[in-house]
């Protein structure tokens, strides 16, 4: 596969803030990648200095093969043939969907621009409603015009920020499926921003968890998912649940137990003063009916999943001690009862903050 | 009036087709084209220039370019003939410095042509073109640009293709505007002795006392009045239609230097035009002839401005309050229609508004009177048509769409929720009201009453024509005076007009 896309240690700085600082990613054409990362980490920053809306301070865009912004070189945002679907479309409200799908190829004849027009919008499912304006529109009906019309000029690179949250939940995963299989369709190369942890497992390839301007990790979302970098990424994935752990005498000692199996080595610089956390996720929690209890249910909700029981411990060491503990089981238990865990000895992660 | 006016006989309407109402008519209307077109001309790139770029002074020239506003136009085109005249200060120094000895030997512009009253007009009311284009340019959505740029086109295209389109509807209403101001000016258009619809009908009726032809004329002038009007409704509509989300974050326009001088160059060239200059002018009248007798006279007629601006804006934001609020507060569909009623006064052109109020108080004072006979009470004389009561009458009708738009914009921004969360504490409406619609309503009352204030100031035909025997205000001294061509008697009080005129631009700008 081709690299597309190649950014090199770019800096943005406005009003003296450091938005973006180093930031390295690569993109090989035909891949999808989800940008994710907290409101204000610097998504959208990333996406509009891609798309030549924001200059960089320092460091450089490539764009299969073309340097479209360095430190002394920087190409307008109308020569990069990067496509763009803003959070609320920008549709043109003056012009119809016909005409707004159109706005980007007026170099073409008006033949060839009617023949694309009707791909897109055939493809699109957007034949009935050629005729309307923006306002006419359902919000997934206007998300699929902003689609066609950054389609029509057939750029590059497609940026997509945030292109779902105006949509209903019931509908979001649905039209996730349906962009998914239309840009796979199209072998367009595409980043995406999202806050949402949900919707990058379901649209990319490949993610990028971005915290202050700097990106943690990247990779395929199963190698992030099973292999968090840091506590922020496994915190922002919301991966599992934090349980204190403390070194005490050659063992790993938790609310839940000792951690079997686990070796203080396998921790780089390790401090005895440090305060650590591991990284539970459900399906290493179980039930140890011999052991005397250690937490207490505070929450019950019901979900797909089975139960879900959000739980405290009853433990008095205070560095061993937590508020909220994801579990979940078949088994009906009530709020306020008493249960017995232990860990499942797995690969721990464990991290400090 | 109306009534009458459509009425009319036909023998008379006849003769004043073949005597003067076509110059009348097409004078209107190239007046009309005329000022919209240069007020257009001036506002439209001043609000690019201003929304848009970097341009030097930028931050400066945002509200200095409101200021024309606060001169009235015939105070303008007064100062500016007293300088470009034959015998005015600028040909004078001409004629010296090339030896010129008469007229024959040069050429010079006349400006007390129809094109120099346009100028004129246009020159007071670009202000409303510019302050309406930039907000609507100010409140685009920023991302409609960008989106423009990702699909190929430049920045100065996409402007074209987009911002500009999208504007389109703000161009239109403030034109709207323009245009139904130069259709109700009358005291420019008379000094420069260009025969309009407005002073045709002040000539017909108060020189010839010809009440049916006056009447015939101002139907006329109310029909351009109408299509000023539907024009702007159907200007407003499509403003609806594009609601754009208001984004305060736009990417300003590097201007190179010599973009930087032509543009701030032609901004500052129209607030020389429309205000310093003539402002200027008039504080040096008023330190070379300003005597104590003027002064008095100016307490005289500027106590009476006060008492009747006064009056009407207090009357005029008491209604606007209340329509306002009925308007929001009750369930009804025929809610919103006292509002929109008591707006239509707006378009009416004073001239037109002083005959209506005269045909309605004149009656009805004589019945007064004859009740009063009747009764074997001694009569009370000409209570509403001889009194202020007429004058505050007629500016509140004119006026109350001001109040009405500045006042239902303020409540606009008060959330829906806040109208039923009182009742959800046990709070009835009277308090809800006191408690908090007036206190978050505060400073747009403030401002309504403060511009209609500042309009009733100003207002002259209306006042000139209903105003009591020996009643002046500051607008009507000024009037007399300019006719009698001695503004330098009034120049003290015309420039109290224009620092009141002052009074809501500082404001609102402090707001801002």
């Amino acid at each position: 596969m081709t690299t597309l896309l190649t950014i090199s240690d770019l800096d943005v700085q406005l009003r003296d803030k450091q938005l973006l600082k180093n930031i390295d990613l690569t993109l090989d054409a035909g891949n999808i990648l989800g940008l994710v990362g907290p409101s204000g980490c610097g998504k959208t920053t990333l996406l509009n200095t891609i798309a030549g809306f924001i200059e960089q301070t320092n460091g450089q865009i490539v764009l299969d093969e073309e340097l479209v912004a360095s430190h002394d070189y920087i190409a307008p945002a109308e020569d990069r043939q990067i496509g763009m679907i803003f959070q609320d479309y920008a549709l043109f409200p003056h012009l119809t969907v016909e005409q707004n799908v159109a706005f980007g190829i007026a170099n073409l004849t008006k033949n060839e621009q009617a023949a694309r027009v009707d791909r897109l919008l055939t493809l699109l499912k957007l034949t009935e409603l050629e005729q309307r304006y923006p306002h006419q529109l359902s919000g997934g009906q206007q998300q699929r015009v902003a689609i066609a019309r950054a389609l029509a000029p057939q750029p590059k690179l497609l940026l997509l920020d945030e292109p779902f949250s105006n949509i209903d939940a019931r509908l979001r995963n649905e039209l996730m499926l349906e962009l998914r299989s239309l840009l796979k369709q199209l072998e367009m190369t595409a980043i995406f921003v999202t806050h949402n942890k949900d919707e990058v497992f379901t649209f990319a390839d490949r993610i990028a968890v971005m915290h202050y301007g700097d990106i943690l990790q990247s990779g395929t979302p199963a190698h992030v998912f099973q292999q968090p970098a840091s506590w922020q990424v496994a915190d922002f994935l919301q991966i599992g649940s934090w349980l204190p752990v403390q070194q005490q005498a050659s063992k790993w000692q938790s609310a839940l137990g000792p951690l079997s199996e686990f070796s203080s080595e396998r921790l780089e610089n390790n401090k005895v003063d440090e305060q650590y956390y591991l990284l539970v996720k459900p399906k290493y929690v179980e039930i140890a009916a011999e052991q005397p209890a250690n937490v207490v249910v505070h929450h019950v909700s019901i979900t797909e999943q089975g139960f879900h029981y959000l739980l405290a411990s009853l433990s008095d060491e205070p560095r061993l001690s937590f508020q909220q503990l994801s579990y979940y089981s078949d088994v009906c238990y009530q709020q306020g009862q008493e249960l017995s865990l232990n860990i499942i000895a797995h690969d721990y992660q464990i991290f400090s903050r | 009036m109306l009534t009458s006016g459509i009425f009319v006989s036909s023998e008379l309407f006849s003769h004043l087709w073949q005597s003067v109402l076509p110059t009348y008519i097409s004078n209107t209307l190239i007046l009309a084209v005329l000022v919209v077109f240069i007020a257009l001309l001036f506002g439209v790139p001043c609000a690019i220039i201003i929304s848009q770029t970097n341009v030097v002074g930028r931050r400066y020239l945002r509200w200095l370019l409101m200021l024309p506003l606060a001169m009235p136009a015939y105070l303008v085109a007064y100062l500016y003939t007293d300088l470009f005249d034959y015998a005015g200060p600028v040909q004078r120094a001409l004629r010296a410095y090339f030896q010129w000895q008469s007229p024959s030997d040069y050429w010079f512009f006349d400006i007390r042509t129809i094109t120099g009253a346009a100028i004129m007009l246009a020159l007071v009311l670009f202000p409303y073109v510019y302050m309406l284009v930039r907000t609507a340019f100010e409140c685009q959505d920023q991302q409609l640009l960008r989106a423009s740029r990702s699909l190929g086109y430049s920045f100065s295209k996409s402007f074209i293709k987009v911002a500009l389109p999208l504007a389109r509807p703000a161009i239109a209403i403030a034109a709207s505007l323009v245009l139904m101001e130069t259709l109700a000016d009358f005291a420019t258009v008379q000094y420069f002795a260009v025969n309009t619809l407005t002073t045709a009908i002040y000539d017909t009726w108060l020189e010839y006392g010809d009440l049916s032809t006056a009447n015939a004329l101002a139907s006329i002038l109310m029909l351009f009045v109408l299509f000023a009007v539907v024009a702007e409704q159907k200007a407003r509509a499509g403003h609806r239609h594009q609601s754009n989300r208001p984004n305060n974050h736009i990417q300003l326009r590097q201007l190179s230097t010599g973009q930087h001088l032509l543009f701030a160059g032609y901004c500052w060239l129209l607030v020389l035009a429309g205000f310093v200059i003539p402002c200027l002018l008039l504080v040096q009248m008023a330190i070379d002839y300003a005597t104590l007798t003027q002064l008095q006279q100016l307490l005289s007629s500027g106590l009476n401005s006060v008492k009747v601006s006064v009056f009407t804006a207090t009357i005029t934001t008491l209604i606007a309050l209340l329509l306002v609020l009925f308007n929001r507060l009750h369930s009804h569909t025929w809610r919103k229609y006292p509002l929109q009623i008591s707006g239509v006064g707006y378009a009416i052109p004073g001239t037109v508004l002083a005959m209506a109020m005269l045909a309605t108080f004149g009656p009805l004072d004589h019945w007064l009177n004859d009740l009063a006979k009747a009764l074997s009470f001694s009569g009370p004389g000409l209570l509403l048509s001889g009194s202020i009561f007429a004058i505050v009458f007629a500016l509140v009708v004119r006026f109350a769409a001001i109040a009405n738009g500045t006042i239902q914009s303020g409540v606009e921004q008060i959330p829906a929720s806040l109208d039923i969360a009182p009742a959800s504490l046990g709070v009835g409406l009277g308090r809800s009201l006191l408690k908090v619609h007036l206190p978050i309503l505060k400073s747009s009352i403030f401002v309504a009453w403060l511009l209609v204030f500042v309009e009733a100031m100003k207002e002259l035909p209306a006042v000139l024509l209903l105003r009591p025997f020996n009643f002046d205000t500051l607008s009507t001294q000024i009037y007399q005076l300019i006719s009698d061509e001695q503004l330098e008697r009034g120049a003290l009080g015309a420039l109290l007009i224009v620092l009141f005129g002052l009074l809501p631009i500082i404001y609102l700008n402090k707001r801002e």
